[in-house]
């Protein structure tokens, strides 16, 4: 699972990890309903996650558009803005869980966050 | 639907009225000894969520869909490793679902480090009163 967050927000590193979570877990209720079997190789393979930095909404729009045609579980997260950021600011887009290959086809180029 | 579900639908409580009254949320609190990045922190903690998540899936059902229809509050706090396993007993005395994380140590810190407790998904005064004193991350 990738977790791709907007570094042009400079969220604090408690915001960000509190972010991820809820893209983590939305993929993974989506996940556990739709591909089952998949969430199930996932989960007993560890559950990995890494969360990558992208510099605009753009750039994160057009991977998710590219994830969503890839057929892969995608999650946007919509901040409700009662703490840093104006309400329903995107600041998280989770992908997968997929094989690892189609996510690094997707997301080969961006940096660890 | 049957007609005692209907039956039931009518008189039971509305969701909104369980979720006003408990508010509930889940509490991360971070291993703060080791120096973990920001990445990594989003990482393992997005790990406890969703074990948190699944093991109230499992066991309490009812508080976690009120817990997700009401947003899925999640706060992120930080302590010592000794505070975390003192908070951990606390929690279970209390009654309070506990997930810990331990890393694989792949990437930036040994491999069995304690990274990350989530505590919940709980009434949000229950929490408060374990870990209201921590700082935010």
């Amino acid at each position: 699972m990738a977790l791709i967050v907007r570094k042009d927000l400079r969220l604090s590193a408690g915001k960000v990890a509190v972010q991820c979570s809820h893209a983590a877990v939305s993929c993974a209720l989506i996940a556990r309903k739709s591909e089952p079997r998949l969430m199930e190789r996932w989960q007993s393979s560890g559950g990995r996650k890494i969360s990558l930095a992208i510099d605009s909404l753009e750039s994160l729009k057009e991977i998710m558009g590219k994830a969503k045609s890839a057929g892969l579980i995608t999650h946007l997260v919509k901040d409700a803005g009662h703490t840093e950021v104006p309400p329903s600011t995107i600041t998280v887009l989770g992908i997968g869980p997929a094989p690892k290959s189609s996510i690094n086809a997707l997301t080969g180029e961006l940096k660890p966050y | 639907m049957g007609l005692r579900s209907f039956i039931h639908r009518l008189t039971a409580p509305k969701m909104y009225d369980i979720i006003d009254k408990h508010p509930l949320k889940l509490v991360l609190v971070i291993n703060n000894d080791l120096k973990m990045g920001k990445g990594k922190i989003a990482a393992q903690v997005g790990h406890a969520s969703v074990t948190a998540t699944l093991k109230a899936g499992e066991n309490n059902p009812s508080s976690l869909d009120s817990w997700l229809k009401s947003g899925q509050k999640k706060v992120c706090l930080k302590s010592s490793y000794d505070e975390l396993m003192q908070l951990e007993s606390e929690a279970k005395i209390n009654g309070i679902q506990t997930v810990k994380i331990t890393d694989a140590g792949k990437t930036q810190i040994p491999s069995g480090s304690l990274t990350v407790i989530a505590f919940g998904p709980d009434n949000e005064d229950k929490l408060h009163d374990l870990t209201g004193h921590l700082k935010l991350l």
